[in-house]
């Protein structure tokens, strides 16, 4: 069942008096506020700003503290607190995996965004003058900005307490006869290239507000992750967890780039130093470009072996991922990377490895995509050439290579849900867009170039075989008739809010207007896990389903019993009513609620998605950095490109994408995540580059970080393969990621096949571009 | 922050600029507070051009337009006038920043930014334009090309200011043309520019070349030479391809985070190859 979101059911909206329906497009509750800009994010919301908190950062690499001299700052007028390591009570680490990044430097500055000191002050003035009257003294030390740098012999150690020394983690898979199969091989094709760092670029930059009253810590931050960050911030300061409350209002982007502790110790450390006061904190778009994770730059070198009938036979991958001076999330992202690292093909023989490296550059850490734009924009590259190379089509090697259900991935995983992607590649092949493709390149005005790319991606869901992945839903019939979804997961912007309001719509039967939604927060919702990993639905729909069945049947009962009525069965809801179906007669909900008392009217649901249990490593922390998944998204894009020979000017003329994430609950809502995916991807193909040199960030903001912009991006069609998940809540699978990891690999296949040639080094700028135009082939 | 005045002539601003400490003339301010909040600039005080009568003027005479200082960008670009003679002009402003510093930034702040990045500069002087500076002494007038003295150095005195843009109205069938090269399509920063003033004759020889580049040199280059070259020839692309490598031993870029010296060098001369169409007989002018 192919649908074209385009021209899908959608296009007629449903009333917003109505039930939504599950597979319609329902707009989305936060749109009006979003599109006004009346939309609160976490520093608009009505409260007191008494102080104002900010961070003095190293702004050096890599160096040994020696002193930090905070008395001029703590003498200036209007200063209330200048906050050093000193000052802090608990273990000063933060960290999700390796907790091994200090809230404050107490030792070793590692990259130029490291926080010094914090100075919490009555206004933005005072702030900014006493942060600029902290000098500190410190031994500089060489510092490390490259994989190659880290991996040196001889080279400095970032961490000497970690074992492995520079290398965060390291992994390998091997499947099949590895590396000793490419002796069987007819053909063998290879590409090298870099991938580069990327920045979130979140509308809403981080930020908080905490206070410290009734021996109690509270803390609003944009973040994606609000149960971990209480977790986080308890222990880095000293709290036992039941001090701390964390909330998360809508945020304005998250990306991954909210996955984690940003304000929130800090915050909360201020806080604590100045008691029973507000304390407010914004990082500024400078502050958010210098101190935040960022994706990971990464080395990819690919070697694909194929017998004589073009089928894959053997791949050797290596990926290498620059982590920054802290894990963050680099250990996941890497291991994420290495399980996708043979896109979906079915390759008998495999080796794949990588490592995720320290360095002094700025933090990587969590992107949507995760590691998986990486590695296939290497792996969808090789696929092409040894396309060339057999003499097949891109469309026919992938047809014929392409995973079918029941098959192994490459890293070893058996296939046993929905697997959509030839399907995928199906529509392609049938699209206009597709067929035409011929008579389009042969157009090209002058002084232009033509091409026509095409790539694949597959996406794991969720956590991986090890960290639970699990969501709590809260449900309940209020006092007033109305329904009120506890989540207790983040909305960093893609709509998971709106699409737990849709689902508990359609099954209690209820407009959106009669449903209230609290949003995180960690005394009133349950934990959910984090808003990320393409799990956020999938997770929390399951148990939302869960807690709307128990609470339907729980006022239905309720009735039958109150009315003495036999069977429950002749019981329904109806929009703000109970309805008795023998005698036609209806009770509003507020009359039911009244019969109930609180702890009847509020329905508790768990869910914990499925794991994968294939044994595809010994390597114990590769499984519990996530390897493998259970659950996949597929995706195929299409993309026509026109070079401009003059300037080196790459214009993306039209993009098709055809992608399998199970059956849609919003149509709507999938159609925004692919487009933003997609224009994120393209951003990270052709614009985004965050560069460094010797740990300073060059591109300090948004006038030399170019981001692309409306007219930069091509008309998109999106078609819906709609597999149904069996696992997953009305067949839907995860959405978020799958869209950004094919853009850069179908934009560099649709240049190769433009002009032949394929840059080493990404994203491809028209400087880059104009370049390589010139060299010769 | 510091106070902003707003003076309803120029007298009074004339006035204002010489009594005041450490005076910025603020016509817009897209650039003046991205400098001050940088910390790059550090005004006393504002003077604003805004409320000043006539400061905002497009007028047209007989022979010549004349684009007051406080004129915003939008208004320009959108003007009848400037459209029928400044197309070239109009282009530029075109694909100025967005929309939103369109309608804030004005003419004389594009001038007195005197970035080589300036969009507005490649078309004043290919029009050959002329500004007006006041003064407590009167006014004084000079060509665009002599007024600009590098990056972000201007020949105002202290206690001037920038007054209008003057430019003769090119001869009818005058080929107008504009193209920036930026990192991204809108809302960019320059980082080769060509404006290109031309008359094809009816045998497609043209007479009377006028080209100026941005962001190729510490201010807009000119290239006499190309011009020369070009000058009684028909664009053919063979003859446009001579010219473009004129035009790459006249500029001098710099390397910077944007682009590299090499892809400015290269694409100052390939932006000529555009002027080819119109030698087919098509005309080459985007209004």
């Amino acid at each position: 069942m192919n649908t074209f979101l385009k021209t899908g059911p959608h296009g007629t909206a449903h009333p917003e008096t109505a039930p939504p329906q599950i597979g319609l497009s329902q707009p989305r509750p936060d749109a009006a506020a979003k599109i006004r800009g009346t939309e609160k994010f976490t520093i608009d919301l009505p409260g007191k700003d008494d102080l104002w908190a900010g961070v003095k950062r190293a702004g050096i690499p890599h160096a040994r503290l020696i002193s930090i001299d905070t008395e001029k700052a703590r003498a200036l007028p209007g200063v209330a607190a200048v906050l050093t390591h000193q000052d802090i009570q608990g273990s000063n680490r933060q960290g999700v995996v390796r907790q091994d990044q200090p809230v404050l430097v107490d030792d070793r500055i590692r990259h130029c965004g490291d926080a010094l000191a914090l100075v919490v002050a009555r206004d933005k003035t005072a702030l900014g003058k006493a942060l600029s009257l902290i000098t500190f003294e410190a031994e500089v030390l060489p510092g490390i900005f490259s994989i190659e740098e880290a991996l040196a012999e001889g080279a400095p150690v970032l961490h000497p307490d970690h074992e492995t020394g520079n290398i965060l983690l390291a992994g390998a898979l091997t499947q099949g006869q590895g590396l000793d199969a490419f002796k069987a091989c007819a053909w063998e094709v290879t590409i090298s290239l870099t991938v580069p760092v990327q920045e979130h670029v979140c509308l809403e930059t981080e930020c908080g507000r905490a206070i410290f009253k009734d021996n109690r810590l509270f803390i609003t931050a944009s973040t994606q992750t609000p149960f971990r960050d209480r977790n986080e911030t308890a222990q880095a300061l000293g709290l036992s967890q039941d001090r701390v409350q964390v909330t998360a209002p809508f945020l304005g982007g998250g990306f991954g780039g909210k996955d984690g502790i940003t304000v929130q110790t800090l915050l909360g450390l201020a806080a604590l130093a100045c008691p029973g006061k507000h304390v407010a904190m914004v990082w500024d778009r400078e502050e958010s470009f210098i101190a935040s994770p960022k994706r990971h730059r990464a080395n990819l070198s690919y070697r694909l072996g194929l017998l004589a009938d073009g089928s894959f036979h053997a791949l050797e991958a290596r990926a290498d991922f620059d982590t920054g001076p802290y894990d963050h999330l680099g250990g996941v992202v890497l291991a994420l990377g290495l399980e996708h690292a043979g896109g979906p093909y079915a390759i008998p023989h495999t080796h794949i490895e990588g490592r995720a490296v320290y360095t002094n550059n700025p933090v990587g850490g969590a992107f949507r995509g995760f590691g998986v734009p990486q590695v296939t924009a290497a792996m969808e590259q090789v696929v092409d050439l040894a396309a060339k190379r057999v003499n097949l089509s891109p469309m026919e090697i992938r047809l014929k290579n392409c995973l079918t259900r029941g098959q192994k991935a490459p890293a070893g995983n058996t296939l046993a849900r929905s697997t959509g992607i030839r399907e995928c590649l199906a529509a392609v092949a049938a699209h206009p867009l597709w067929q035409g493709a011929g008579a389009w390149l042969k157009k090209a005005p002058a002084h232009t170039l033509r091409g026509c790319g095409l790539a694949c991606a597959m996406h794991g869901m969720g956590f991986g075989p090890v960290v639970p992945d699990v969501a709590h839903a809260k449900l309940e019939l209020t006092a007033q008739g109305r329904f009120r979804v506890y989540c207790g997961v983040s909305d960093m912007g893609q709509g998971n809010a709106a699409t737990f309001l849709h689902i508990a719509g359609d099954l209690l039967c209820q407009p959106i207007d009669n449903i209230d939604l609290i949003l995180p927060d960690t005394d009133q919702t349950l934990p959910c896990g984090s808003s990320s990993a393409s799990r956020t639905t999938f997770t929390f729909a399951h148990a939302l389903t869960r807690a709307a069945a128990t609470l339907k049947e729980r006022i239905v009962r309720r009735a039958a019993d109150s009315l003495m009525v036999d069977d429950p069965e002749e019981f329904t809801l109806v929009p703000g009513e109970l309805r008795h179906l023998t005698s036609g007669r209806a009770f509003p909900l507020a009359v039911m609620a009244g019969f109930m008392n609180p702890d009847e009217r509020m329905a508790v649901s768990r869910y914990r998605a499925p794991t994968a249990r294939d044994h595809v490593t010994d390597n114990k922390a590769l499984k519990m950095h996530g390897v493998p998944h259970a659950i996949f998204s597929y995706t195929v894009h299409f993309a026509r490109v026109e070079i401009d020979t003059l300037t080196g000017g790459i214009r993306v003329d039209r993009y098709l994408a055809a992608t399998d994430c199970g059956r849609l609950i919003n149509p709507a809502l999938v159609e925004q995540q692919m487009h933003g995916a997609i224009a994120q991807g393209l951003g990270y193909a052709l614009f985004e580059d965050f560069l460094t040199e010797g740990g300073q960030t060059l591109t300090r903001d948004l006038s030399t970080y170019i981001i692309p912009g409306a007219l930069d991006l091509p008309p998109m069609e999106l078609i819906s393969v709609a597999t149904r998940e069996q696992d997953g809540p009305f067949g839907m699978k995860g959405v978020g990621e799958v869209g950004i990891d094919a853009p850069l690999a179908c934009v560099a296949n649709a240049v190769a096949d433009a002009c032949g040639k394929r840059p080493g080094t990404w994203p491809l700028t028209r400087v880059r571009m104009l370049a390589l135009l010139k060299e010769k082939p | 922050m510091a106070d902003v005045l707003f003076p309803v002539s120029l007298d009074q601003a004339l006035d204002l600029l010489a009594k005041t400490e450490a005076p910025a003339v603020l016509a817009g301010g897209t650039d003046l507070l991205v400098q001050v909040r940088q910390g790059k600039k550090t005004p006393g005080i504002f003077v604003s051009l805004d409320r000043i009568e006539g400061a905002q003027e497009i007028l047209e005479t007989e022979t010549e337009i004349i684009i007051r200082a406080g004129a915003p960008l939008a208004r320009i670009m959108a003007h009848p006038a400037i459209r029928d003679h400044g197309s070239v002009l109009a282009q530029a402003l075109a694909v100025l920043g967005s929309p939103q510093i369109r309608n804030m930034g004005t003419l004389g702040g594009n001038i007195m930014t005197a970035s080589p990045a300036g969009d507005s500069l490649p078309p004043l002087y290919a029009l050959d334009a002329r500004v007006q500076l006041a003064g407590p002494e009167g006014f004084r007038r000079m060509p665009v090309r002599d007024f600009i003295q590098g990056p972000g150095k201007t020949a105002l005195a202290p206690g001037e200011i920038l007054w209008q843009a003057n430019f003769t109205k090119p001869a009818p069938g005058t080929c107008h043309w504009f193209e920036k090269v930026g990192q991204r399509t809108a809302l960019s920063i320059s980082m080769v520019s060509l404006a290109a003033l031309f008359r094809p004759d009816p045998d497609g020889r043209v007479s009377k070349v006028s080209l100026a580049w941005g962001s190729v040199g510490p201010t807009i280059v000119e290239s006499p030479e190309t011009e020369t070259f070009l000058l009684n020839k028909p664009l053919t692309r063979e003859v446009l391809a001579g010219a473009g490598d004129l035009a790459r031993q006249a500029v001098r870029p710099i390397s910077d985070i944007r682009a590299t010296a090499d892809f400015r060098r290269q694409v100052a001369g390939n932006l000529l190859m555009r002027l080819e169409t119109p030698a087919k007989g098509k005309r080459l002018t985007r209004y």
